[in-house]
């Protein structure tokens, strides 16, 4: 009985992706997902492009922002 | 934004359920951040992040004491009192200077370099990025006696910094989307149009947009309007939540999700178009309505935004 067509799950992919919906809207999309291989599909793009967006913008800071920071502070601190 | 700060329950203030409950309560109807105190809409109005943070702090505290002029000098005595219930382990207003710069060292700089991730995706630079932060860092580190204990640190620094951001940056490099981006229709912003793609062809997609290079994926952020592209950041890369999005860009829901949906389309399109270009996906695999399609708004921007970042 699953409360989802197509539409629903595609209209709601998103929040699904983002971990938005609640337990039940979810676990309709999941059910639906399990019989259908377009949305499954679509779901899977998603994902890529989730992992693919996180992966290409890790960054790591300079190691003398760090210490830059740091004397900023202790200056900040000691003028006011 | 203080809707956020009003939504969570407010363990450091057991005294003021009423307050609280009438101001959630409009919160939730209206979903808007344009609370009375607020600030004025136009952030690049604005002059100080931190004035602006702490205001939001400081204004809801008013509001609340306003009420109960009489229990306010028991402050102190409540927080103590209520170190059982509350999740705070330490107070910022009153431990010593040395102790408060301690503690800001402690939980605000292990943020240093996701925030220097946002900031070079807004700057598109690594020495503005680096000035960003640092500007970032300072005015936290002024407002921190503000920050309360036990409330969502690494998304009061991600205000800051977007609040920073708009007020130095911005300001000179007037974005001609502002204010207009959020309007467009989809069919003037394109992107890709998965729809009326077939299975295999999305699914070829989702792997050539996997194999492509960070660089590729970075020049398609920078690609995209800057509303969307940050909304993109918050939620994907940071993992923030709908309502931290729509507190640290200060915009309705409504605009937070309008935002991403459209970046996130805008960047799909991007990427499968640069996959196929490169040779990645065969062309087969794409279809006619991807051809072409997120270009305008990326070309428009790109040559506002210029593409000298990695």
């Amino acid at each position: 009985m699953s409360g989802c067509d197509c539409s629903k799950a595609k209209a709601e992919l998103e929040e699904f992706l983002h971990g938005e919906l609640c337990r039940e809207d979810a676990a309709d999309i999941r059910e639906h997902m399990d019989d259908c291989e377009d949305c499954t599909t679509e779901h899977r793009v998603g994902v890529v492009l989730i992992e693919t967006v996180r992966r290409a913008c890790k960054e790591t800071a300079p190691e003398e922002l760090r210490t830059e920071i740091l004397a900023r502070i202790r200056l900040e601190q000691a003028t006011h | 934004m203080a809707t956020a700060t009003l939504a969570r329950p407010r363990t450091t203030l057991p005294a003021v359920p009423t307050t609280l409950g009438s101001t959630v309560g409009l919160d939730s109807t209206a979903m808007t951040t344009d609370e009375p105190h607020a600030a004025p809409h136009d952030l690049v109005e604005e002059t100080e992040a931190q004035l602006d943070a702490v205001s939001e702090e400081a204004a809801l505290r008013e509001d609340e004491a306003g009420d109960r002029e009489d229990e306010a000098s028991d402050r102190e005595d409540e927080a103590s009192d209520d170190q059982a219930t509350a999740v705070d382990v330490v107070d910022a207003k009153t431990v010593s200077e040395a102790e408060l710069r301690s503690l800001f060292e402690d939980q605000a700089l292990p943020f240093m370099d996701q925030l220097y991730g946002a900031a070079m995706r807004m700057t598109r630079n690594p020495a503005d990025a680096s000035d960003l932060v640092q500007e970032t860092f300072v005015k936290a580190f002024a407002a921190f006696r503000q920050f309360k204990q036990g409330t969502n640190l690494k998304a009061w620094l991600y205000r800051i910094l977007t609040n920073t951001f708009i007020n130095t940056y911005r300001k000179n490099q007037r974005n001609p989307y502002q204010g207009t981006i959020d309007e467009l229709e989809d069919w003037q912003l394109g992107g890709a149009e998965s729809v009326t793609q077939s299975i295999s062809a999305r699914s070829a997609e989702a792997d050539a947009i996997d194999h492509l290079p960070s660089s590729a994926v970075k020049d398609a952020l920078q690609a995209i309007p800057e509303d969307f592209r940050m909304a993109v950041y918050f939620a994907d890369v940071e993992g923030f939540s709908y309502q931290e999005i729509a507190d640290i860009m200060k915009t309705p829901v409504g605009t937070v999700m309008s935002r991403l949906h459209r970046g996130r389309r805008l960047l799909r399109g991007l990427l499968a178009d640069h996959a196929r270009e490169t040779g990645i996906v065969p062309d087969a695999a794409s279809t006619a309505t991807m051809r072409g399609r997120g270009r305008k708004v990326a070309a428009a921007s790109s040559r506002v935004e210029g593409k000298e970042a990695r």
